[in-house]
């Protein structure tokens, strides 16, 4: 297989699988934040700014991964 | 109206300075204003593209709608730019194919671009080319280069630089705008009284000011205030510059590593800087260590020392490439829909397009937002963990101030 034609069909899968793998770690992460917020709301200031950084953290990998297609997607 | 914003005031954080023009404060104003100007920002912006994305017609009738090829004049600006640059920096990237080298099969409309001189221009395909080579809205610049050069690229030597540099003039832009808007909004602020109230804009800007300041304070505790220059600037800087991808005719220079880049690099050694004045040079070198506290601890010391070293290396790295590629992922979206948008107008011939990216324009307002908002927040995080008493408060005062801090949009 070319390089080119292999890029072309790993780009936009690797990048599903990062999407996906993060969409899962979201999921979890928010739905445990609104829990906790559901469960104590006076404290859901604090949860809140956790769960951002958190959902950073974990968003941050599909944007390595975003970031990575744009780096070789000349290359295709 | 004034017996309900009296009401509301006792809510608020009792530290806060009393809310400036809390006694004429229409807070509903500003935040009406600001809509309404949201609004109006939407109804150009889906005009904008339409008229300018550039051979928006005929070349698109030839093409079909292929969106993937929504700017061919582009293409060839991006070349004459790579080989007028050409002797500027040869090689800085030999390997990199500028993306005009991938013709989509089957699109005659693509205006011939000198293949000979492609070559040449191969190799001068600075990682500002690249950075053009997707599909993203028009800007000011942009137009006025392609305007003036043309398809041969004769373009004055001001302009040329100025297309090159164009992130670094939307970003001073976006700098400039916002020492306007304060400079203008503190005019008549009274040394002496400096509560009290002046005009609509200050209250508003100390309104953004007094909620950002709760929102740091909440995370780093009362002796946060002197970082709140430093991370209130940085959000607003950011927040801007993010939004400049929705105005007409503007850019986003988030959208190139290179901003993002700067702006890591601020934050990384403020926070070292930071950290080595309040623990002293013994104090950071332990932090840097890992605080061993037993033998243990000690023994480590050869492990954790390294570690926290990459660590402390791959914060500016995470919080440049976050930025970078949300908000370059928020203007290709942009850019692609539009020109989706045009191709399913360019039958008719009429300068004009359907709003296809209207929704993306919504999702992208929340999207610059919360991402300006996520770098200051990690920077405040990075900063409390240089703090001498790191960690300790920011679990214990889940109480009743908590409600307090949520002053800051879209959290």
């Amino acid at each position: 297989m070319e390089p080119s034609t292999a890029l072309g069909f790993a780009l936009p899968i690797g990048l599903g699988i990062a999407a996906l793998g993060s969409g899962l770690g979201l999921g979890k992460a928010v739905s445990a934040a609104m829990e906790a917020m559901g469960r104590q709301p006076e404290a859901a200031a604090k949860i809140q700014t956790a769960m951002v950084i958190g959902a950073a953290f974990i968003e941050a990998l599909t944007i390595y991964a975003f970031v990575s297609v744009f780096v070789l997607q000349g290359k295709i | 109206m004034r017996g309900r914003v009296l009401h509301e005031r006792p809510e608020t954080h009792e530290n806060r300075a009393p809310c400036a023009g809390s006694r004429r404060a229409r807070r509903q104003r500003p935040a009406c204003a600001l809509l309404l100007l949201c609004l109006a920002l939407l109804a150009v912006v889906w005009i904008g593209p339409a008229v300018l994305l550039p051979g928006a017609h005929g070349e698109r009738a030839a093409t079909g709608s292929q969106p993937a090829s929504a700017n061919p004049p582009a293409h060839a600006t991006r070349e004459a730019h790579a080989s007028q640059s050409a002797p500027a920096n040869p090689g800085a990237h030999p390997t990199q194919e500028p993306h005009a080298s991938q013709p989509a099969p089957g699109t005659p409309g693509k205006p011939a671009p000198s293949h000979a001189g492609h070559a040449a221009a191969g190799h001068a395909a600075d990682e500002h080319g690249a950075h053009e080579a997707h599909p993203e809205l028009p800007n000011l610049i942009g137009v006025l280069y392609r305007a003036v050069a043309g398809e041969e690229g004769a373009a004055p030597g001001w302009l040329v630089a100025l297309h090159h540099f164009e992130d670094l003039f939307f970003a001073l832009l976006a700098a400039g705008l916002l020492i306007l808007i304060v400079r203008l909004a503190i005019r008549r602020m009274n040394p002496r009284d400096p509560v009290a109230p002046q005009g609509r804009l200050q209250t508003a800007v100390e309104l953004l000011f007094g909620g950002f300041r709760d929102f740091v304070l909440g995370i780093l505790g009362p002796e946060g205030a002197r970082y709140v220059p430093f991370l209130g600037t940085l959000f607003l800087y950011i927040w801007c510059m993010n939004l400049f991808g929705l105005v007409p005719l503007m850019k986003s220079p988030t959208a190139v590593l290179n901003t993002t880049g700067a702006l890591a690099v601020c934050v990384f050694g403020y926070v070292q800087w930071t950290g080595m004045r309040r623990l002293g040079p013994l104090g950071y070198l332990r932090h840097l260590a890992g605080d061993p506290q037993d033998l243990v601890g000690w023994i480590l010391v050869p492990l954790m020392l390294p570690l926290h070293i990459i660590s402390e290396f791959a914060k500016p790295v995470s919080l440049a490439l976050r930025l970078f590629g949300n908000i370059l992922g928020e203007d290709v979206l942009l850019g692609v829909f539009a020109g989706l948008g045009v191709a399913a107008l360019a039958f008719s011939g009429l300068p004009a397009g359907l709003p296809l990216h209207l929704p993306f324009i919504l999702l992208a307002l929340l999207m610059s937002t919360v991402q300006a908002l996520v770098f200051t927040l990690l920077s405040t995080i990075y900063i409390m963990q240089v703090l001498p008493h790191d960690a300790s408060h920011a679990s214990e005062e889940v109480g009743p101030q908590a409600a307090a801090e949520e002053g800051t949009p879209a959290a």
